[in-house]
């Protein structure tokens, strides 16, 4: 794979003004951060972390498509589906440096900004903005994370499949059906006939 | 009272006198009865708690049923924390199980601390980053546990529980049937759980 020096500059920049909105940046301190940066890139269908692994690294997404899921009994339950903008990486393994349970796992052709656990706390030591930069996004994180729990929760299937598929439409096209049915909690028989009802009327907000 | 939190902070980072102060110039002392609401469905959450007496609940209606979703007591956080970080409605009910006394931090305070000290800023950042480990850790356990084997960890963790809080209540919050959690109860009665399962 090989991209032109354009497109990861482009790239680069949308990540700035995506940290941007949490906290005020300014080119100096991206560009200080931008040094502990790692480009990764991955084919689809590649496993960016294996299950007993000690997650290495934090991933924003420049472009593509990855998935997070957790092997049980012979099954993956997906509980993290992530596009360009989006963070991702085994949370737990990670910041507890332990072994990981979950398997991170590309589903398109994909490229990361990654940084490394040390480099992270390089990163807060150096950058004094980063703090809040840090808090701001892991506020973010924890607010959607209990979001979608709640859903979970409390929401039937058929409200969950609407609403996702209402602030979705993109992840719909892009997302195998089997992996949206499974991060939906929703059978797939059942995801299945909830789409096909939605085809014929459009969705009302 | 502070020394508490001053312990429970000692695990997240080290304050000095003067970065403590910038916190607990703060806090206000806050005391319920048992039985009473901290916050309901709908209202925005001003309060980040820490529990120093007593024990608290949080909750959400299904329909008729009581869904429990976070049980804390001394020495613990608890506060409709989304709708406390986003400045949102809350989603739950925080009520209390016993007469309890917190020490409690408004929004608009704790932003003025974060201000005031950068060190206080990394607290919040390593206390939310706590809340999100947890949450996940919970969920994976809910997906990859089996019902016993959650009862077991469960119980095995906080023993004391089983007697403070009502079965009803712990059985909705490990979200499953209260005769399932009694059958599991009974169970070990008569083979005290040894560590994990």
């Amino acid at each position: 794979m090989a991209y032109s020096a354009s497109t990861y500059q482009a790239a680069l920049e949308k990540l700035h003004q995506y940290l941007h909105g949490y906290a005020p940046l300014t080119r100096n301190e991206f560009r200080q951060m931008e040094r502990f940066l790692e480009i990764r890139e991955f084919d689809k269908k590649v496993k960016v972390i294996h299950e007993g692994e000690v997650e290495r690294y934090l991933n924003v997404v420049a472009w593509g498509l990855a998935r997070k899921y957790l092997p049980v009994r012979n099954k993956e339950i997906t509980i993290q589906l992530a596009s360009e903008g989006h963070m991702i990486h085994s949370e737990l393994s990670f910041h507890y440096r332990v072994p990981s349970r979950a398997v991170v796992e590309t589903i398109e052709p994909t490229v990361f900004f990654s940084i490394s656990y040390d480099s992270l706390e390089q990163l807060y030591e150096q950058i004094p903005g980063m703090e809040r930069l840090g808090r701001l996004m892991i506020t973010d994180l924890f607010i959607k994370s209990d979001n979608r729990y709640f859903n979970q929760l409390r929401k039937s299937t058929r409200e969950r499949f609407l609403e996702y598929v209402r602030n979705h439409p993109d992840m719909v096209q892009r997302v195998p059906q089997k992996y949206l049915a499974s991060f939906l909690n929703i059978k797939p028989e059942t995801f299945s006939r909830l789409k096909h009802l939605t085809r014929g009327k459009a969705v009302k907000g | 009272m502070l020394e508490m939190l001053r312990q429970y902070i000692s695990g997240y980072v080290a304050l000095t006198e003067e970065e403590f102060a910038v916190l607990g110039k703060r806090l206000v002392v806050r005391e319920f009865d048992r039985r009473q609401l901290l916050v309901r469905v709908g209202e925005v959450e001003e309060y980040l708690n820490f529990v120093v007496k007593g024990l608290i609940r949080m909750y959400f209606l299904k329909g008729k049923t009581e869904m429990i979703t976070n049980i804390a007591r001394e020495g613990e956080l608890i506060s409709s924390s989304s709708s406390f970080l986003s400045g949102k409605p809350s989603y739950y009910n925080v009520e209390t199980l016993e007469p309890c006394t917190v020490l409690s931090i408004s929004r608009t305070q704790l932003e003025r601390a974060y201000q005031e000290s950068p060190k206080i800023e990394k607290l919040g950042r390593l206390m939310t980053t706590y809340f999100v480990l947890q949450k996940e850790e919970w969920e994976l356990e809910c997906i990859r546990l089996d019902t016993r084997e959650r009862f077991l960890r469960f119980i095995g963790n906080n023993p004391e529980l089983l007697t403070r809080v009502p079965q009803k209540y712990l059985a909705s919050y490990l979200n499953m049937k209260p005769e399932t959690f009694s059958r599991l109860k009974n169970h070990i009665k008569k083979r005290p759980v040894t560590g994990r399962p």
